[in-house]
């Protein structure tokens, strides 16, 4: 695989094809469009909410995706700076009001006797 | 450390039956139980046969429902009776569910509570289907389905009774949990030995139970289906890997699993190759969000170094686990080598 996949617009695609079955996963109803450049992902969803992916451009960017949405009864526009794609499907499930899952929790490893 | 079977299944399955059964066995003997029964006036313990001073009743609900509560105290109670020589030395606990009980928070009680892990390790899970009723239950009911899904052996019961649909319910399981081998018994004739000791870990140092785990990955090579999807919208899968995996690509996977998946992650298990320890197999197992902490296998347990990942959930795509996957590993690699382009321009 290209070691710069989740960097390369290219990979548009891919990401709306994962995004796509996140909110499937979410038991969300919506679907997921090709953005303008740097938005990879328009997500709208029936509750009339819609959200954009961002990748931006240049390896200076402190943030590796952006995320803006705007939902019904919003005044203005909010937005959330994500550096890894786990917080970018974190800041999708909030900007939908998805509450899923919990924090990853660890056990202690077992030592067999 | 004291292994913690669980014996689950739907109303009316043969739990008790096979319990009892197990019981008389004497391999048995040094078995401590637990019995879960809904309502205030349970049966079920009056059909085991076992000392008194290691059975514990739990009437009070659902373990599954009250588990800190209930299930906890008493084996940290268990634990502290043992020790000061007031029940016998059980080298064995049996927890028994009621026919209603998800799996899950009892192993997650037993897999992450601090105390309990330090004297109790969990074995594995056990559930009973009715041979006769069984094919309709699993369709009716979604906790029969759940108990046979996050199971690591399945028995058969009821199996030399008119109507067993032996055969039938046999491939409807093998669709529902490919890698838990399904045993036919009659009248919960079966050795114990065929149960316990062979689940995540075992008392006897053995590696995990990694080939049986991964039957289903094994049956798809051999011109089988990978994937299985059921009416119920429960999958099971297994994602492969060539290529290794950095430790902190896990981290990020089990991240991700977690807060997405939630309850719908019924299970997973994985031997994973990684790339910090390519000659040492990682060995991962979760219930839903809860997870051991990786086991670190000496080597690998055969020629085979690839990683591999079963996931048992309702309503996930294998396509999201994999392009998850992809993409955590694409940003994991691309942000290395920024990394490393700005060590080396420094």
């Amino acid at each position: 695989m290209n070691v710069n996949l989740a960097a390369n617009a290219d990979n548009g695609a891919r990401v709306r094809e994962f995004l796509a079955d996140s909110l499937a996963l979410w038991k969300v109803d919506g679907a997921v469009e090709t953005g303008v450049l740097p938005v990879v992902a328009v997500i709208r969803v029936s509750s009339g909410a819609t959200v954009w992916v961002e990748r931006p451009a240049g390896h200076d960017m402190p943030c590796r995706w952006f995320v803006r949405w705007r939902s019904p009864g919003m005044c203005e526009e909010r937005s959330r700076p994500c550096a890894s794609l786990v917080g970018l499907l974190n800041a999708v499930r909030g900007a939908l009001g998805v509450e899923r899952g919990s924090a990853v929790r660890i056990a202690p490893a077992p030592v067999a006797a | 450390m004291i292994p913690v079977s669980v014996i689950t299944g739907f109303l009316g399955s043969g739990k008790t039956t096979l319990l009892a059964r197990l019981l008389r066995d004497p391999a048995m003997s040094r078995t401590a139980v637990i019995i879960n029964e809904l309502g205030a006036i349970g049966l079920d313990h009056e059909l085991i046969e076992t000392s008194d001073e290691s059975f514990v009743r739990l009437s009070n609900g659902c373990l599954c429902c009250n588990v800190r509560s209930d299930l906890v105290l008493t084996l940290g109670d268990l634990a502290a009776r043992r020790a000061a020589g007031t029940v016998p030395q059980f080298e064995r606990v049996v927890v028994e569910t009621t026919g209603l009980a998800d799996p899950a928070p009892i192993l997650h009680a037993l897999m992450t509570d601090r105390d309990l892990c330090e004297i109790y390790t969990l074995d594995g899970v056990v559930a009973t289907v009715d041979a006769v009723t069984g094919l309709a239950t699993l369709k009716r009911h979604a906790e029969s389905l759940r108990q046979a899904a996050v199971a690591d052996r399945i028995v058969l019961t009821k199996t030399d009774l008119p109507g067993a649909q032996t055969a039938a319910i046999g491939a409807r399981l093998a669709t529902v949990n490919p890698g838990a081998p399904v045993l036919a018994v009659v009248s919960g004739a079966i050795a114990p030995s065929a149960l316990f000791d062979c689940g995540l870990y075992n008392a006897a140092g053995k590696h995990p139970d990694v080939h049986t785990w991964l039957a289903h990955e094994a049956a798809a090579a051999a011109g089988g289906h990978a994937r299985h999807h059921h009416q119920d919208d429960i999958t099971t899968f297994c994602v492969v890997r060539d290529a290794p995996l950095r430790a902190v690509t896990l981290a990020l996977l089990l991240s991700a699993l977690a807060e997405n998946c939630g309850a719908d992650l019924l299970r997973m298990k994985g031997i994973v190759r990684v790339t910090e320890e390519p000659d040492r197999p990682a060995v991962i197992h979760g219930v839903q969000h809860v997870y051991h902490a990786p086991v670190w296998l000496a080597r690998w347990p055969s020629d085979d170094r690839r990683t591999r990942m079963v996931f048992t959930g309702c309503n996930i795509r294998e396509s999201w686990v994999r392009s998850l996957l992809d993409l955590l590993d694409a940003e994991v690699e691309d942000e290395t080598a920024q990394r490393a382009a700005g060590l080396a321009a420094s």
